[in-house]
């Protein structure tokens, strides 16, 4: 579904946001992207939106090389990809139904297709009842259920969510996990980039931990912070989220498996 | 391309709302250039028609000495012939000439005194095709045996002052209305980048759900058109009303007949598609500049 072969990719400042990574995903797989704050999960999920062009090595989609995507194919590719963000970036003066029938619309899907499939996707996430509201009617949580719900709605192949419970309380964050997993469930890839320990270990996914632009862990079943990596422990430390324990407890946990290339879960 | 009308007419309906003060602005200046173009491409067409009239009454006189042989009266009657500028030619013998002469000097007793049929040159008075030739026609006959001059006939210096004038009238008329055309394309262009910016937002997550960029292009390409058409059809409608005025100018001082419609509408649609020119370009530039797809 998605491989990265030795993809490097520098900005002007001449230091890699990500070097040398070459990782596979599956269809179907839930993976999560970790790392601290400027470790290259964003230009990671760029990369993949072709908004940006690695500098070199290769990634495959869908069993294309998007490196080598015409430009004018760019939109074909971004509609197999589902995009979720942590400020939601639902249009403030258009409805809960129009935000996501927007998606459908500017592909030029047929109206009497959008009309059923926004109903389908907005009782999917909860939703239904609340069609006819605007973005600022609802609470955090609802507004990042309508921004996946316009990222699913078209059905993509991969669901990208870059930090989408990074506003959430907790309680909400959940239930917004439970609806990827239910969209996973459906088939769909779901990678997220997070800096949510508890989420992360909570679910048991793959996780695939990046460092200054470099590939640390690929673990499957992982947790946020790996017991073996001191760096990472610290900075689980530091208590992003919901944290468990103190410094003890994280050096007394067993060490987890470590694999550079994962195999099936 | 699955573009659908609805969805672009909506778009562009609603463009055009939210930025009205703008638009308005845009299209203003679009009428104001495009009348000016408009009437400057009238004013040409009137006094070229005139210019061309004037042009098929020029005529050539041809001045015999008063003693002139007939044999070099039949020699000069050969060379017209010979002349192809020249349609048609009558010859005033010395008393239908001696006539003409008392009508042009009845204000002057004096020289009418002295005149008497005998000393009255006789005259070939001839019609040109054209008055550009028509001095160098004159000139094959002077200096041969007989002539006393060839002399062309039509009104040289009120053409000139004419040409010179409308001349000067439509480099001034253009200059301004290509200062003002480009303006309205600038206007044209900043409308079509506030309106890039207003709906910046709509703009990332349709690139974000992978519409195509002619999807997102085509909404404000067409509102710029839609600015240049609307000025350039008010304009059109002000050139209608400087065609009354100028025809009123033509029939008060000019010999022409007014400008046929079969002329003022191809005016008309110069000066629209000079506006729908103006309203692409502008969107165009404005598209590739400041929308990044």
């Amino acid at each position: 579904m998605i491989r990265f072969d030795d993809v490097t990719k520098s900005y002007l400042t001449g230091i890699d946001a990500l070097a040398h990574i070459t990782l596979e995903i599956d269809r179907g797989e839930f993976v999560f992207l970790v790392g601290a704050s400027g470790s290259g999960k964003t230009t990671f999920l760029r990369l993949l939106l072709r908004e940006e062009t690695p500098d070199s090595g290769s990634i495959w989609v869908a069993g294309r090389d998007i490196g080598r995507l015409a430009p004018a194919r760019i939109p074909y590719l971004r509609r197999n990809l589902g995009c979720v963000f942590q400020d939601f970036r639902l249009l403030p003066n258009k409805t809960v139904a129009e935000n996501v029938a927007f998606a459908l619309e500017v592909i030029g899907r047929p109206r009497g297709v959008i009309k059923t499939q926004v109903t389908q996707v907005l009782d999917l996430v909860g939703l239904g009842q609340k069609m006819d509201r605007r973005p600022h009617e609802l609470s955090g949580g609802e507004q990042q259920r309508v921004a996946i719900a316009r990222a699913f709605v078209n059905r993509p192949l991969v669901l990208l969510a870059d930090e989408p419970t990074g506003n959430l309380d907790p309680a909400t964050s959940s239930g917004i996990m439970k609806l990827l997993e239910r969209i996973n469930k459906t088939g769909t890839t779901v990678l997220m980039a997070t800096h949510d320990v508890g989420i992360v270990d909570e679910m048991r996914r793959r996780v695939i931990q990046l460092e200054h632009g470099y590939m640390v862990r690929d673990q499957a079943r992982g947790i946020y912070g790996d017991a073996s990596d001191t760096r990472v422990r610290g900075y689980s430390s530091i208590g992003v989220g919901a944290v468990s324990g103190d410094d003890d407890d994280l050096v007394s946990m067993p060490r987890r498996q470590v694999r550079p290339r994962r195999g099936r879960r | 391309m699955a573009v659908s009308f609805d969805y672009v007419a909506k778009e562009t309906a609603a463009n055009l709302w939210r930025n009205r003060v703008m638009a308005l602005a845009a299209v203003l200046t679009v009428a104001v250039s495009l009348s000016l173009v408009g009437t400057a491409l009238l004013l040409r067409q009137v006094v070229n028609r005139q210019i061309s009239q004037w042009s098929n009454n020029v005529s050539l006189q041809v001045f015999m000495n008063s003693n002139a042989t007939s044999q070099q009266l039949s020699e000069i009657r050969v060379l017209i012939s010979q002349e192809p500028q020249i349609t048609t030619c009558t010859y005033l013998d010395h008393k239908a000439s001696y006539l003409q002469a008392r009508q042009v000097l009845a204000g002057e007793p004096t020289a009418l005194e002295a005149l008497t049929p005998a000393i009255t040159p006789t005259v070939f008075r001839c019609q040109l095709q054209s008055a550009n030739d028509a001095p160098a026609v004159a000139a094959i006959f002077n200096g041969v045996p007989g002539v006393f001059q060839g002399h062309a006939q039509f009104p040289a210096q009120s053409v000139r002052t004419m040409q010179r004038i409308t001349n000067i009238l439509q480099v001034v008329l253009l200059a301004i209305a290509i200062v003002l055309l480009v303006s309205s394309l600038v206007l044209i262009l900043n409308a079509i980048r506030m309106a890039i910016f207003a709906r910046r937002r709509e703009v990332s997550v349709m690139k974000l759900v992978g519409a195509t960029n002619w999807f997102i292009r085509i909404p404000f390409m067409l509102e710029g058109l839609v600015q240049g058409l609307v000025g350039a059809v008010v304009a059109a409608g002000i050139v209608l009303l400087s065609n009354v005025g100028v025809n009123y100018l033509v029939r008060r001082y000019l010999s022409s007949s007014t400008l046929p419609l079969g002329q003022l509408i191809l005016t008309e649609v110069v000066v629209v598609l000079i506006g729908v020119v103006v309203g692409v370009v502008g969107s165009t530039i404005a598209v590739r500049r400041f929308l990044d797809v």
